[in-house]
């Protein structure tokens, strides 16, 4: 990521005692979410809330998870850069929701039946297979920690951006990983979804008024505005060509299925206290779209208007331009716009707390757990993953401060890996003849042809993401592999069983 | 349910403005492009669908 240049005209002193504001509000919601409860003794009361968030809780944890700082940082100069056709950043989230109803019902049955604490706990009892459960545990764990890196160097961006350098990258980073391990610490997956949910509602509200500065900064109407970009940039309002409607079927795809199946996401399906809480918070997470990534969409195309011209590198600062402009027009304004770059930090430090929960829970429960000291008290295994947690920060941090000068697309590697688990899930779940060799060979096939693509710098070919090629041939090996070398009759009546809903339902009432 | 994984596909597959003429930006609606009308469009039905499905097509 590039440094921060764009001078932010509330920079300073305000943002300052708004950060610190919300560092002491999130460390306090942390204490009072785990006061009075013995977190540390239990796994799943410390990494799933007790199985027990209600609809609001769980709504704004996946609101949170799902839209990041970058969903307002980055979505907005893309939709400047490329026009309406980003008008696909809507349905891409939308289709979030489609993808989690292909396995979420009948997964949160089991899950609850199982005590699953971990996606890998899915994998583990369906397969049976120790080489599909430790090739999964790598792949889920290599994509949570690029994705944690990416927050942190964004809180460092971010955080030295917004207090025009008085909090340098480095001490912020730094600063904001404490808060963040605080209240985790205190407060668990309990305190992360509390604090997702006044995260979430800052980013809506800030969201909002970077509009509302738009629209007033641009003075014309809707008409106005498109006739204009019609006379001066069609190629940004006309219909995409097919090689960009392609990417952008690709695009739904990758996301859809991508972001369904991040280990901290799939953890929330867990976390819920009840099927009917599960399927409300999901429900309106549909259109979340609208009022998230569809205002920046718009914010973003209003730029194109107001500061034509940008090259790429300039258009990265745009929100920083615009919000610039806005916080000029009156002092109701300047107050928001700080707001809005404190709540862009707190959406960042929203989803990394998410990972780093989720990645810590993977480690002492999938690893240590299962594999090292099965035997372990709860207790232990909580501090495993606290500790484990710690020791991925100082690794990222390190990587953070000392970039790699070649081989850096490696720490880019995210959805591509990650949704190569979803055969073992959307197919695990209903086809009883899915064998665990094929699921083995299929994500390995998937991952490797996904990463050479994305290391040899084809991220995409025919506009088609190197992480949807893999899933392809995934899903190909997955099936052909089961026909050609099925489970025994035995087995499969076992995976019949074990997938089987009646049992599950009985334990889940 | 087989008829939902009909609509849902169709609603993906149709959701990408591939079928319409590539470049044309007009009529406008409410000083809209025609395209963009009907993806938002497309768009909330998808969202419309999935909330119809969550709610009362999943059912513990």
């Amino acid at each position: 990521m590039e440094e921060e240049t764009q001078e932010l005209a509330f920079a300073g002193t305000d943002a300052i005692v708004i950060l610190c504001l919300y560092g002491v509000a999130m460390i306090l919601i942390g204490w009072w979410s785990g006061r009075g409860k013995q977190l540390g003794k239990s796994v799943s009361d410390y990494y799933l809330a007790g199985r027990n968030l209600g609809v609001i809780t769980l709504f704004f944890t996946l609101y949170a998870t799902q839209y990041s700082g970058n969903t307002v940082v980055g979505y907005a100069p893309q939709a400047y850069r490329e026009g309406f056709s980003w008008l696909q950043s809507i349905p891409f989230f939308i289709l979030i929701i489609g993808v989690y109803l292909l396995f979420a019902p009948r997964l949160y049955v089991i899950g609850k039946k199982q005590n699953f604490i971990t996606p890998t706990d899915w994998i583990t009892h369906r397969f049976q297979s120790r080489a599909v459960t430790i090739l999964a545990i790598v792949l889920m764990l290599w994509g949570l920690a690029n994705y944690l890196l990416e927050q942190l160097v964004a809180i460092g961006h971010a955080v030295a951006g917004l207090t025009a350098g008085a909090i340098p990258y480095g001490w912020a980073v730094i600063g904001f990983i404490v808060i963040m391990l605080t209240y985790e610490w205190l407060g668990g997956m309990r305190a992360v979804a509390i604090t997702d949910a006044l995260q979430g509602i800052i980013l809506m509200i800030g969201i909002a008024i970077m509009l509302a500065g738009a629209l007033v900064l641009s003075g014309g109407g809707v008409s106005d505005l498109t006739a204009s970009i019609a006379a001066q940039q069609p190629e940004k309002i006309g219909v995409p060509d097919l090689a960009t409607n392609i990417n952008w079927l690709s695009m739904l795809i990758l996301v859809g299925f991508g972001a369904a199946m991040y280990p901290h996401a799939v953890q929330r399906i867990y976390s819920s206290r009840s099927e009917r809480i599960l399927k409300r918070s999901l429900a309106r997470m549909t259109w979340m779209p609208f009022i998230t990534s569809g205002v920046v969409f718009v914010v973003g195309i209003i730029c194109i208007d107001l500061y034509p011209g940008l090259d790429v590198s300039a258009s990265e600062q745009l929100v920083g331009l615009l919000a610039n402009d806005v916080a000029g027009l009156h002092p109701f304004f300047y107050w928001t716009m700080v707001l809005l770059f404190g709540a862009v930090v707190g959406a960042i430090v929203s989803t990394a707390d998410s990972v780093l929960l989720s990645f810590s829970s993977m480690i002492s429960h999938d690893i240590y757990g299962r594999y090292i000291d099965p035997e372990a008290p709860q207790q232990r295994k909580v501090m495993v993953g606290k500790l484990a947690g710690i020791v991925l920060i100082a690794l990222l941090l390190w990587i953070a401060w000392n970039p790699p000068g070649t081989l850096y697309q490696i720490f880019v590697l995210k959805f591509e890996i990650l949704v190569q688990v979803a055969p073992a899930f959307v197919l695990g779940l209903y086809w009883k003849r899915l064998a665990a060799w094929p699921v083995f060979w299929g994500m390995l096939a998937g991952a490797v042809l996904a990463g050479a693509m994305t290391l040899t710098g084809n991220s995409t070919v025919f506009g088609i993401h190197g992480g949807v090629y893999g899933l392809a041939v995934n899903f190909a090996v997955c099936v052909a592999g089961s026909f050609l070398f099925p489970p025994t009759a035995g087995k499969q009546a076992e995976n019949s069983r074990m997938t089987s809903l009646e049992a599950a339902v009985q334990n889940a009432r | 349910t087989r008829w939902i994984w009909i609509v849902l596909v169709a609603l993906v597959v149709f959701n990408a403005p591939w079928y319409l003429p590539a470049g044309s930006i007009e009529p406008f609606v409410l000083g809209i492009p025609y395209w963009v009308v009907l993806v938002v469009l497309l768009s909330v039905a998808l969202s419309a669908f999935l909330t119809w499905v969550c709610l009362r097509h999943w059912n513990v």
